[in-house]
């Protein structure tokens, strides 16, 4: 077995804007080599957490290590293996997209324009243009390539498909799914966008009251929480283990486990209880487990 | 090149999609033994979907013994034991006739009337009885 290494490492995160606290004693850990979507609510404080990461924001108190350095002190080889992907676009506008990239690069002792040479055809962007000349699209597009230029080890993405159109997003995701396959790099992309999560991500997290309230494998959550639906003949509710709601009917009731008891669902079913077991799609997870 | 199909908004991992899909495949003879299957990376590529998660099916193949990993040229289909292939696909449709049946309780159907009306489907689509009909 490989060692897994830790590439994020958040312990008791603490992050207020004026009075309101967004993040509160957040942990978490992402590992080398996990694609993980970030879901959360509009205001759930992605962004927040994202930016606190690469400390682009000052964090109250708690501690960051990134690659296993402080993230208030990362030498600039660390900074180097880290890409990020802004949500707004903060690049100077009146430079020409090619003048852009050039000015960028040296800050990188290791960039590749091959592959922002293959990005800027494949994406059909006019280098010509500068900033403030392309669409909103484009420019995402610019910023991924800017992000990707440096080959670095973990990319931060700040709902990297919000300003696509379907096409470009596809796109976006193919890119994604090519990065995916080198096994050192580390993703990290917040997203309101299920479906595009549940394509490329293996693992789902869930921002909600200033935590990390869920984190786990895609794959894993989509085993566990599934919708059950009991009917049953006698007056007596059945006991559901790990439920996180349930609506009863004349008949019986539809529940929803955050994790499915087989052994219960064998017992049950041993007792004659008519159980129906339906898997959900992550956006009705998202919703429960979110409520 | 799009030999497999997925539905990522569905509550079946994409894992199991793929897996079901490949085992289907191998059992009714459109990957015959012998076979390459594409690379994990051309699945991905195409389906946009994680490598981890092609890998992962893959594997997943190659533990239940239809596929086979070849040094350097990826995965074949697996030889296998005809009584074992046999075995596999009995199960398969086992699942769906054990689905059919809960769907057919549900709806107040007995088991007795299912077997009538598997039977009747079964003369009727029969290639026989539709050269008849013609």
């Amino acid at each position: 077995m490989p060692i897994t290494k830790t590439i994020i490492k958040i312990n008791n995160l603490n992050k207020s804007y004026k009075k309101e606290q967004v993040l509160k004693e957040l942990n978490w850990q992402v590992n080398q080599g996990d694609i993980v979507g970030l879901l959360g609510k509009n205001g759930a404080g992605k962004s927040t957490l994202l930016k606190s990461l690469l400390n682009i924001e000052e964090i109250d108190s708690g501690e960051i290590t990134l690659f296993g350095e402080k993230h208030q002190h990362l030498t600039a080889q660390i900074k180097g293996r880290i890409g990020y992907v802004p949500q707004e676009n903060d690049e100077i506008s009146w430079l020409s997209i090619s003048d852009l990239i050039k000015f960028r690069k040296q800050f990188y002792h290791q960039w590749s324009d091959e592959k922002v040479a293959e990005l800027i055809e494949r994406w059909d962007i006019n280098t010509k243009k500068t900033i403030a000349e392309l669409s909103p699209g484009q420019v995402q597009r610019v910023l991924i390539i800017l992000a990707l230029a440096p080959m670095p080890e973990l990319i931060v993405f700040d709902e990297p498909a919000a300003a696509l159109d379907p096409a470009a997003r596809r796109e976006f995701l193919k890119e994604i799914v090519s990065l995916a396959s080198d096994e050192n790099i580390t993703i990290v992309f917040s997203t309101h966008i299920v479906s595009d999560l549940e394509r490329v991500a293996n693992k789902v997290a869930i921002l909600e009251q200033g935590k990390i309230c869920y984190f786990d494998d895609l794959d894993t959550t989509k085993e566990n929480v599934v919708q059950l639906t009991i009917r049953q003949t006698d007056e007596n509710d059945i006991d559901v283990p790990n439920v996180l709601r349930c609506r009863k009917y004349q008949q019986g009731q539809n529940c929803v486990v955050s994790k499915l008891d087989q052994n219960w669902l064998v017992e049950m079913r041993n007792k004659g209880v008519e159980i129906t077991v339906t898997p959900m799609g992550l956006e009705d997870i998202f919703l429960e487990l979110t409520l | 090149m799009d030999q497999f199909t997925i539905s990522p908004s569905s509550g079946v991992p994409i894992y199991k999609q793929l897996f079901s899909q490949i085992e289907r495949m191998v059992l009714n003879g459109y990957f015959p033994v012998g076979d390459h299957l594409p690379s994990v990376r051309q699945v991905a590529t195409n389906l946009e979907v994680n490598p981890m998660t092609v890998s992962k099916a893959y594997g997943l193949l190659e533990e239940r013994g239809y596929l086979t990993r070849l040094r350097g040229k990826g995965m074949v289909v697996a030889q296998r034991d005809e009584a074992v292939s046999q075995q596999e696909k009995f199960k398969m449709l086992n699942k769906m006739i054990e689905e059919l049946l809960i769907q057919a309780q549900q709806m107040g159907i007995n088991e007795q009337e299912v077997i009538a009306l598997v039977a009747k489907n079964a003369t009727e689509n029969s290639p026989k009885s539709k050269k008849d009909k013609e």
